[in-house]
């Protein structure tokens, strides 16, 4: 998990009860917590979030699998990796049957350049086939298009917020 | 090779490319503009691009960017980051009007800033170019204008899916009215780097 004074900005001093995922990381959080991770480009940002124990997980995914780079670095940054960790972390051990997905993001930043135009969609297809795999149930998306935004997970309700700059507030 | 084990020397040979590059974009804008226009001697940062935000203010931070891929020689790219309201001075500045006249960014702000950014960008490239010998061509530059995360995470993604670290070129432009703070990035994909420093003389 980042810390919040390298992120700077608005979540330089968040209250007590968010937690922050970075980019290429995940974190589990417990009801009254909520989850944030700001920014999502290209990348994907998925929750899981079990009605039972009000208990969620979020990850911040950059890329489809270990397969696109060549450089070390944070292993959860790949969907490969980061969905079935973020499903085992958030399950804990319980049922797997009651969790429930929701992702956002994947849009693309700078359209021009075919070699990334599809990166976001690509990311966004490689984790819906990552929860297929897992037979966890998507329930909401927000992804593609050309705008940033930022995820929160309420862990009460399940609601997801998505804000961006140029469409404003989503409930998901 | 990863920029963080640059050498002294070596942050010296990659400034004074940056500096000569911002003296030709400099000269290139006097001429575009018809008035004198002065570029600090840039300076000079090696970061890991998950410091780039914290340093901008903050992922959610609104900014405008063009991005330019490079093609020939070289591999990376080049991100020109400046703040919404510099954005709109700078907009002032190049259509030679009042400075805080423009209050809202449209088409004609976006293509303005994305051309001057253009010219900047060619400017370093051909400082570049010219020092190392190496034929380095600015790809089409786009432009956005969004969260400053988001931005930079498109472009990392981008830059050969390699590039962890940037290097930064801070400018300022200023006439004799007003001074515009915007910054150059040169995102080098390591591999080019140590052509580039090879060619300098300093690897």
């Amino acid at each position: 998990m980042s810390t919040f004074g390298d992120i700077g900005g608005l979540w330089a001093d968040p209250d007590d009860g968010t937690v922050l995922v970075g980019t290429g990381e995940f974190a589990v959080a417990v009801h009254p917590q909520r989850l944030v991770t700001p920014a999502l480009g290209s990348c994907i940002g998925i929750t899981l979030w079990d009605a039972f124990t009000r208990r969620g997980g979020m990850a911040h995914i950059m890329l489809p699998s270990p397969a696109e780079t060549r450089l070390g670095g944070l292993a959860d940054r790949f969907a490969s990796v980061a969905v079935p960790r973020l499903a085992e972390a958030v399950s804990g051990g319980s049922p797997r049957r009651r969790l429930v997905a929701k992702i956002a993001g994947g849009s693309t930043m700078f359209g021009g350049d075919a070699s990334i135009a599809s990166i976001g969609l690509r990311n966004a297809d490689a984790v819906k086939h990552e929860l297929n795999l897992l037979r966890i149930p998507l329930v909401a998306e927000d992804i593609g298009g050309t705008h940033a935004r930022t995820m929160e997970l309420y862990l009460d309700t399940g609601l997801v917020v998505v804000r961006s700059y140029r469409y404003g507030i989503r409930e998901l | 090779m990863d920029p963080r084990t640059l050498t002294e020397l070596q942050l010296d040979a990659l400034g004074e490319v940056g500096s000569i590059g911002a003296g030709h974009a400099a000269t290139a804008l006097s001429q575009m503009l018809g008035t004198p226009v002065d570029i600090d001697v840039p300076d000079l940062k090696v970061l890991s691009v998950s410091e780039v935000p914290g340093m901008l203010g903050g992922p959610e931070n609104l900014v405008g960017a063009v991005y330019s891929r490079l093609l020939g020689d070289l591999n990376g790219g080049l991100l020109f980051i400046v703040g919404r309201d510099a954005l709109l001075e700078l907009s002032d500045l190049l259509r030679s009007r009042t400075p805080g006249t423009s209050k809202s960014l449209g088409p004609a702000e976006e293509a303005t800033v994305t051309h001057a950014a253009t010219v900047l960008i060619a400017a370093y490239l051909a400082a570049v170019a010219r020092l190392t010998g190496l034929s380095t061509l600015p790809g089409p530059s786009e432009f956005a204008f969004d969260m400053l995360g988001a931005i930079l995470e498109g472009v990392t993604v981008q830059v050969g899916l390699k590039a962890e670290n940037a290097i930064l070129v801070l400018t300022r432009f200023s006439t004799t009215e007003i001074c515009v703070d915007a910054s150059l990035f040169y995102l080098p994909d390591p591999d080019s780097l140590e052509v580039m420093l090879g060619r300098l003389g300093v690897l």
